[in-house]
């Protein structure tokens, strides 16, 4: 039944009025739409982001709904699973696909375990493959990459975080609400003590420096901060700093850590493994910084410098400063 | 009370990564699956914090049978290791883990629990570290009609309550349910205990309990593949990295020089 939609669903507000990862799940969302020659749309659970009606027309969306309930909150799994399962069964979408963050990676397999329907995530890129459709994702930290066949209405998330194209032009797209009744849902997950936002997140940065294992010691970890202040960004880690408890958690940058997506990526006396990698292999521009010419860093960089990074930084400090 | 801990066999990820790094990682002929057969498996290592997470609620005075299960072709090495670190009751479920999708090792462990009557708290790895799906802990929580917790750091029991430090983008978040509720543990829970030289000779003895599917009450329809692997590849990284000569002091005043005219500084 082709006519059945390709879903994008989305159920955070976001913070520059659109979702976190909304364009590049609206652009993976208009590639499968548009080879099912099947309509796209978009659900939102909860709150309308401002931006939503432009984005949707720009990205081909032919119906943007939306759920809204109070209890629609990203952290309110047992509401956004209850919605979104009943709005697969209702509508029996081809494909439902998640941007992937940490709340959708409790909602999506929610919602295909109590559908029983095929679930997969790390999600790259997907095409139809005859009756079914084919889903390459991550592996092994990004090592690998793996080919998977999945059955019908699969809900899917990606790990979207290469740049999108610009899209096209497009009318603003109406909201069209969709009824959905939660009156009979508890949470059974209390927040005791919210997370508190202390200053900008590494998630958001435009400017990144982080430092390695090649930093020797924790008494040089100032260097990378001083050099992310410098620079106007912030400060990062890969996790053997975090491990060794040099940095706290929040700085590590990586497929467990943070996924940041930086103008700017400055990587210091970091080898590039692909756990590493897969935190910052969206950055637009990546600097590599290691006394190992042959490291695998130097893979994923624009630019790279061959050198002792205790050298370097103080350096580049100063260049910095200087201009 | 019962905390249940699913573990599961994975390639060594640090080896895996060292092939990566040389360049030297293949796939087989299948087109699926690693060759470096000299890699070693273990347990997957945030599997392994789980139970460490479990051990933790032993030692501030939590009583509790710890039971460790498995689905796999031959999970027994790695339950005696559970054993050895304190496990009672050990379980490996028979099957052969190519032919499975997320979804049919969730009903079996799931359908494992509810066999040996059910627990009070299931704790996981946030994922495994071969195929980083991390969806059978959700699952296992829907079958099971429990709340599911993610990326932990930390997890205590009051009373009837778990309550979890999680880890978020924006910091550490608390957040408690009543159990049974199903728990995932995150690498920043720290690092798991080594059994002690006694407690591993001891525990060369103890045979898990060995179930067949079937013995669960789950036909081959039931764990029918949803989701199947047809290819593994290696990516190829198109590198395209220009490096800067010269002293130190020249390097850092050419990038920087670069970084301003890309318009990036
Ligand atoms: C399941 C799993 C999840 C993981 N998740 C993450 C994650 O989220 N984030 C993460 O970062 N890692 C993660 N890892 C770990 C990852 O595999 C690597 O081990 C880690 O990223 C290596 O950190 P590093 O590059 O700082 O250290 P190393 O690999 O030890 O590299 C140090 C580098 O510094 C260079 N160096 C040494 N001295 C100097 C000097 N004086 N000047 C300049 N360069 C120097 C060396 O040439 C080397 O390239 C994960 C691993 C697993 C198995």
């Amino acid at each position: 039944m082709s006519e059945n939609a390709v879903v994008v669903c989305t159920f955070e507000p976001g913070r520059e009025g659109l979702p976190e990862g909304a364009e590049e799940i609206l652009h993976i969302g208009r590639g499968l739409a548009t080879a099912l020659s099947a309509p796209l749309h978009w659900l939102i659970l909860g709150p309308l982001p401002d931006r939503a009606s432009a984005t949707a027309g720009h990205y081909g969306v032919s119906s943007l709904q939306q759920m809204e309930d109070p209890k629609l909150l990203p952290s309110n799994a047992d509401a956004c699973v209850a919605a979104l399962s009943g709005y697969c069964s209702d509508q029996a979408p081809q494909a439902v696909l998640l941007h992937q963050t940490l709340d959708a990676r409790i909602v999506a397999p929610r919602v295909a375990g109590r559908l029983n329907k095929a679930v997969v995530m790390n999600g790259i890129s997907i095409e139809p493959n005859g009756e079914n459709l084919q889903l390459t994702a991550s592996a092994y930290g990004g090592d690998t990459r793996v080919i998977y066949e999945v059955g019908p209405g699969p809900i899917l998330s990606f790990i979207a975080n290469a740049a999108v194209p610009d899209p096209s032009e497009g009318d603003p797209v109406s909201v069209e609400n969709i009824s959905c009744d939660l009156s009979e849902i508890t949470e059974r997950i209390e927040i005791i003590e919210q997370a508190r936002f202390d200053g900008p997140r590494l998630d958001d940065a435009e400017i990144i420096v982080s430092g390695g294992r090649g930093l020797g010691s924790v008494d040089n970890y100032p260097l990378i901060e001083q050099l992310a202040e410098a620079m106007g960004g912030l400060a990062g880690a890969s996790r053997p700093l975090v491990d060794e408890g040099w940095v706290d958690s929040s700085h590590q940058v990586g497929l467990t850590g943070r996924i940041t997506r930086p103008n700017l990526y400055v990587a210091i006396g970091i080898s590039g493994a692909s756990q590493h990698m897969a935190g910052c292999s969206a950055a637009k521009t990546l600097v590599a910084i290691n006394r190992d010419e042959d490291a695998a860093i130097f893979q994923y960089a624009r630019y790279g410098l061959v050198g002792d990074a205790l050298e370097l930084i103080p350096e580049l400090i100063r260049a910095v400063r200087d201009r | 009370m019962r905390i249940v801990v699913c573990v599961k066999e994975v390639m060594d990820p640090d080896a895996v990564n060292n092939y990566a790094v040389a360049g030297r990682l293949e796939i087989g002929e299948d087109g699926k699956t690693l060759t470096q057969t000299a890699i070693p498996r273990l347990m997957n290592g945030y599997d392994e914090q789980a139970i460490e997470a479990a051990l933790r609620l032993r030692d501030e005075g939590a009583d509790f049978t710890l039971a460790v299960i498995s689905a796999g072709s031959d999970p027994e090495k790695m339950l005696k290791h559970a054993a050895a670190l304190g496990a009672q009751e050990l379980v490996a479920i028979q099957v052969d883990p190519e032919s499975l999708d997320q979804q049919a090792f969730a009903r079996l462990l799931a359908a494992q629990i509810e066999t040996m009557g059910g627990a009070d708290l299931v704790l996981c790895g946030r994922q495994a570290s071969d195929d980083d799906q991390g969806v059978v802990p959700a699952l296992i929580g829907e079958q099971l009609n429990m709340p599911v917790i993610t990326v932990a750091r930390a997890v205590a029991l009051l009373d009837n309550q778990v309550r979890v430090t999680r880890v978020t983008s924006d910091g550490d978040q608390v957040v408690a349910a009543a159990c049974p509720a199903v728990v995932t543990i995150s690498n920043e829970l720290g690092d798991p205990r080594y059994p002690s030289a006694a407690a591993k000779v001891k525990a060369r003895r103890i045979k898990p309990t060995v179930v067949q599917p079937s013995d669960l009450g789950l036909s081959p329809e039931d764990i029918a593949p949803r989701v199947m692997l047809t290819r593994q590849f290696v990516p190829e990284v198109q590198g395209n990295c220009e490096f800067i000569q010269g002293e130190v002091a020249q390097m850092a005043d050419s990038l920087i020089e670069r970084l301003k005219a890309d318009s990036i500084l």
